[in-house]
């Protein structure tokens, strides 16, 4: 039973008989561009030699396997792909007999040793041979050197060809960044290679039209992703603006990173989000921003009550503002650019982060918040028109970016005892319940009254009272919906960390009231957007850090 | 020093046994401890290949092991101080052709995650057909006119020699390594000619005036003159080498002396013919002056101070076809 197809065998016999030594621009290019099915293919003949019982049955079911392989080890674009190496040295050790049993395996041992030393050797007699041994050093590390110097060289001639002087007069046209570009697709995860890649896509950002071969910006994309290939920073922005799909697949990667591993993730939040690179691309670039934006705000009517998501676009839109303010202000895009689908009336109460307002004035700004967005609600309610809804929803995704702003409301009601709670707390329950499906609003502002009551009797009074005990764990038990859950989960981590009293409370409260898995997940996420904006604050409170290191080893206690 | 000795022995014995027979009795383990032993070699050779004293002791005790080795086994072929640095890959090669070594060769070779010891040559491998393949794309010549491939092979030829010649006592093993390298070109010093102008250009500081001269001294004792590699090589790049190399000038000036000396003036077709193949043509001859002339200064100005002075010498002409260098004067338009 044959594992390979005659037609296919007839294809890549033909392609590898073309492809000669790869040495004309035209047969680099195709070899190139048919590396990957080139892979699938070698697969499948690896797994049928692999079932061979003998070098003897293997050459009688591919008959063609011997010239196929030799023609392959001549053509030093497949070899210098990893992967095809690799591929092609099993099968030859796949056709090695270990005792030959007549003269074809005697033969075909012999063969394959011969392409060994061939893989490995210059030709005798040749100059590259007599360099070669004459070098003073092993082999190895005299091509590795060879192989750096001919990728500065390539380098040099990249970086002279985009120096501002019209393109009539480049030495290095279009065409020649096109066939290096070419060249590097077999090559993108040998480490010599990132000046090169680094200067072919700056090259493609300064001068305009894309002259890079779409192969090769795919492949840089791909082995950047998992991880095959390390690129400075600036590169991997250029990347970013040449190849859309690029970019979408590393927010996406960031994103099924994050969710992947709680733990991990809600101790480094921020961290993790900046080490994306993602907030310093998107404060240089204004699209890429929008690109990561957009990316969110279809994650978000998905799946609208996942606090993960939550979290990680409040820190990213927290790093992103960073970033934005240590540009310098020449450099700066109005806001206006960046947050195209709001009032621009909304962006600077709520762009500006809590740490840049005195903590007296906050109480009042948040006032200032809540009276903007209850005139956009309000406007939602009073028609049935669907331009209306859609300004609520996007009010309500500038607040998730800027949830920075509800969890100082939230610790504000922790702290102070205000006269007048009502702005926080409707604050907090437009952030879980933007809509009023039902007239729910109403139904909600009451439960959030009534759990913050709770909570502060639980967490002011000593010992805790046994009746709001219950009352907090039953608004936190999966019974209630995961709508109200949120809501007094946020109050529950917010008091937990910010009110007075032992620390130890915080240990016995939590082990009392939550006791699902699963909810002690999401309190964690909570947790992990306050640890982030604790960290841009003005000052280190140790108290608040202890107390919220303490609820963190509570939770993560199974 | 002894014990250095004894090693290289030991090594050398191992390098001579992996081409015979004996082979068939090294099992799994002996396979890679006689790599263990040629990779220490290879470190022996880095530390000392540019310590005249500790490199001539051991060269000595290699010779008299080749010796011992040669009169035991007719087909031995003698290991040099400078083959050492290629132990490793000179021992997989001789177990590739030794059809008595143990399978467990290609297993090593070959990925595979079951083998504990494994021979890894594929990062090698994936660094020789990088080099080949992006040397193949950069076809057009480089800055100095000079294959994208020669370049490199120079540039690091330049360097070694530079790491030899900065210290004292290396000239002759300086030397070795390039006779070394003519004699395994098949003795054709015409192949390489673009490497050397490389490694004479591999960079510009003051160490490597000293390998620069050294080069051009060696070349001259196995080329004559100079003449053919200045042919061969492109105006461009003689003059880049000219600007360069005071030694070279002084050298490149000679040969076109001498062309111009081989050039006679054909009264019947009223223009200066070479007299021999060794020679060029006048158009040739005056399209090197003027790749000389445009180069700047100071070679600008050496190089009209030095043509007016020969046509003084030669009896400061001002017609044609009685002085070849009044001749390329006006050709040239100075």
């Amino acid at each position: 039973m044959a594992a390979v197809s005659e037609t296919d065998v007839q294809f890549w016999m033909a392609k590898a008989v073309n492809w000669g030594e790869a040495t004309s621009c035209s047969a680099l290019l195709d070899a190139s561009r048919h590396l990957g099915y080139l892979r699938s293919f070698l697969q499948q003949v690896l797994l049928g030699l692999q079932q061979m019982s003998s070098t003897s049955e293997a050459m009688k079911t591919f008959p063609f396997v011997g010239q196929f392989l030799g023609r392959l080890c001549w053509n030093p674009c497949v070899i210098a792909d990893e992967r095809s190496q690799r591929l092609l040295l099993r099968c030859l050790s796949c056709l090695y007999s270990a005792e030959p049993l007549n003269a074809v395996e005697r033969k075909a041992n012999m063969w394959i040793k011969n392409m060994l030393c061939h893989l490995i050797s210059e030709e005798e007699g040749s100059v590259a041979h007599a360099t070669v041994k004459h070098a003073g050093s092993s082999p190895k590390r005299y091509h590795s050197e060879a192989l750096q110097k001919v990728v500065s060289l390539m380098t040099e001639e990249v970086i002279k060809s985009c120096d501002g002087l019209p393109k009539t007069s480049a030495r290095c046209s279009n065409e020649n960044i096109h066939t290096m570009s070419t060249a590097c697709i077999a090559l993108v995860t040998c480490p010599q290679m990132a000046p090169l890649i680094g200067a072919l896509l700056k090259h493609s950002m300064l001068c305009g039209s894309s002259c890079l071969n779409q192969e090769f910006i795919k492949e840089v994309s791909d082995a950047l992703i998992s991880k095959r290939l390390v690129l400075e920073d600036e590169a991997v922005v250029n990347l970013w603006c040449l190849s859309p799909t690029c970019l979408e697949r590393a927010v996406v990667s960031l994103l099924e990173s994050v969710l992947s591993d709680h733990e991990t993730m809600t101790q480094s939040l921020d961290k993790h989000v900046n080490d994306s690179l993602l907030p310093q691309a998107s404060a240089h670039y204004c699209h890429i921003f929008l690109t990561v934006t957009e990316i969110y705000r279809n994650v978000l009517t998905e799946i609208d009550e996942n606090l993960a998501v939550r979290a990680l676009i409040q820190v990213f839109t927290a790093c992103f503002l960073q970033r934005l303010t240590g540009q310098k202000p020449q450099d700066r895009l109005p806001l206006r650019a960046f947050f195209p689908n709001v009032t621009p009336s909304l962006l600077s109460p709520l762009l500006t982060a809590p740490s840049e307002v005195p903590r007296e004035a906050w109480l009042d700004h948040l006032s200032w918040i809540r009276s903007l967005l209850q005139s956009v609600t309000e406007n939602e309610e009073a028609g049935e028109d669907v331009r209306a809804y859609e300004a609520v929803f996007e009010t309500w995704f500038l607040l998730v970016q800027c949830g920075y702003w509800v969890d100082t409301a939230v610790e504000l009601l922790v702290l102070a005892v205000p006269e007048n709670p009502e702005p926080l707390l409707w604050l907090l329950t437009f952030f879980h319940h933007p809509t009023n499906r039902g007239h729910q609003r109403s139904q909600q502002s009451a439960l959030a009254r009534e759990a913050w009551t709770h909570l502060r009797m639980l967490f002011l009074t000593r010992p805790p009272p046994p009746s709001h005990l219950s009352a907090v764990k039953e608004l936190l038990s999966s019974s209630s919906s995961s709508l109200s859950t949120n809501l007094v989960l946020h109050l529950f981590s917010n008091f937990a960390i910010f009110s007075h009293g032992p620390v130890s409370i915080i240990t016995e409260i939590t082990d009392k009231v939550l006791t699902e898995a699963a909810v002690k997940r999401r309190a964690l996420w909570i947790l992990a957007s306050i640890r982030c904006r604790l960290n841009s604050a003005p000052s280190w409170d140790d108290r608040v850090h202890s107390r919220l290191r303490t609820l963190q080893d509570t939770l993560l206690q199974t | 020093m002894e014990a250095l000795l004894r090693h290289l022995k030991n090594i050398l014995e191992l390098l001579a046994v992996s081409q015979t027979d004996r082979v068939r009795e090294w099992d799994h383990h002996t396979v890679q401890r006689a790599f263990q032993w040629a990779e220490y070699c290879e470190q022996l050779h880095s530390r000392f290949q540019s310590n005249p004293t500790v490199r001539s002791a051991l060269e000595s005790g290699l010779n008299d092991t080749n010796q011992r080795l040669q009169d035991t086994l007719p087909s031995y072929s003698p290991v040099m101080f400078s083959d050492l640095a290629q132990c490793q890959h000179k021992l997989l090669v001789h177990l590739l052709r030794n059809p008595y070594a143990p399978n467990s060769v290609i297993q090593m070779l070959c990925p595979d995650p079951k083998t504990e010891f494994q021979i890894d040559q594929s990062s090698f491998i994936t660094c020789r057909s990088a080099f080949n393949l992006l040397c193949c794309t950069l076809d057009r010549n480089t800055h100095a006119g000079i294959q994208a491939e020669a370049e490199v092979r120079g540039k690091l030829l330049g360097k070694l020699l530079n790491s030899l010649l900065t210290r004292s006592g290396n000239d002759e093993y300086a030397r070795t390594v390039l006779n070394s390298i003519l004699r395994d070109s098949a003795g054709k010093i015409e192949s390489l000619y673009d490497i050397i102008a490389a490694a004479l250009l591999s960079s510009n500081d003051e160490s490597n005036a000293v390998t620069q001269n050294f080069i051009l001294a060696w070349f001259r004792d196995h080329d004559g003159c100079l003449s053919k590699l200045c042919q061969t090589l492109s105006p461009g790049v003689c003059t880049v080498l000219s600007r360069q190399s005071p030694e070279f000038k002084q050298a490149y000036w000679g040969v076109l002396k001498h062309w111009a000396s081989c050039l006679e003036y054909d009264v019947l077709e009223s223009v200066w013919a070479p007299t021999s193949d060794a020679s060029v043509t006048f158009n040739v001859l005056a399209d090197r002056f003027k790749d000389l002339l445009n180069s700047g200064p100071p070679l600008k100005e050496d190089t009209e101070t030095e043509l007016k002075a020969l046509k003084l010498e030669g009896g400061d002409f001002n017609v044609k076809g009685i002085n070849i260098w009044t001749d390329l004067i006006i050709q040239l338009k100075l």
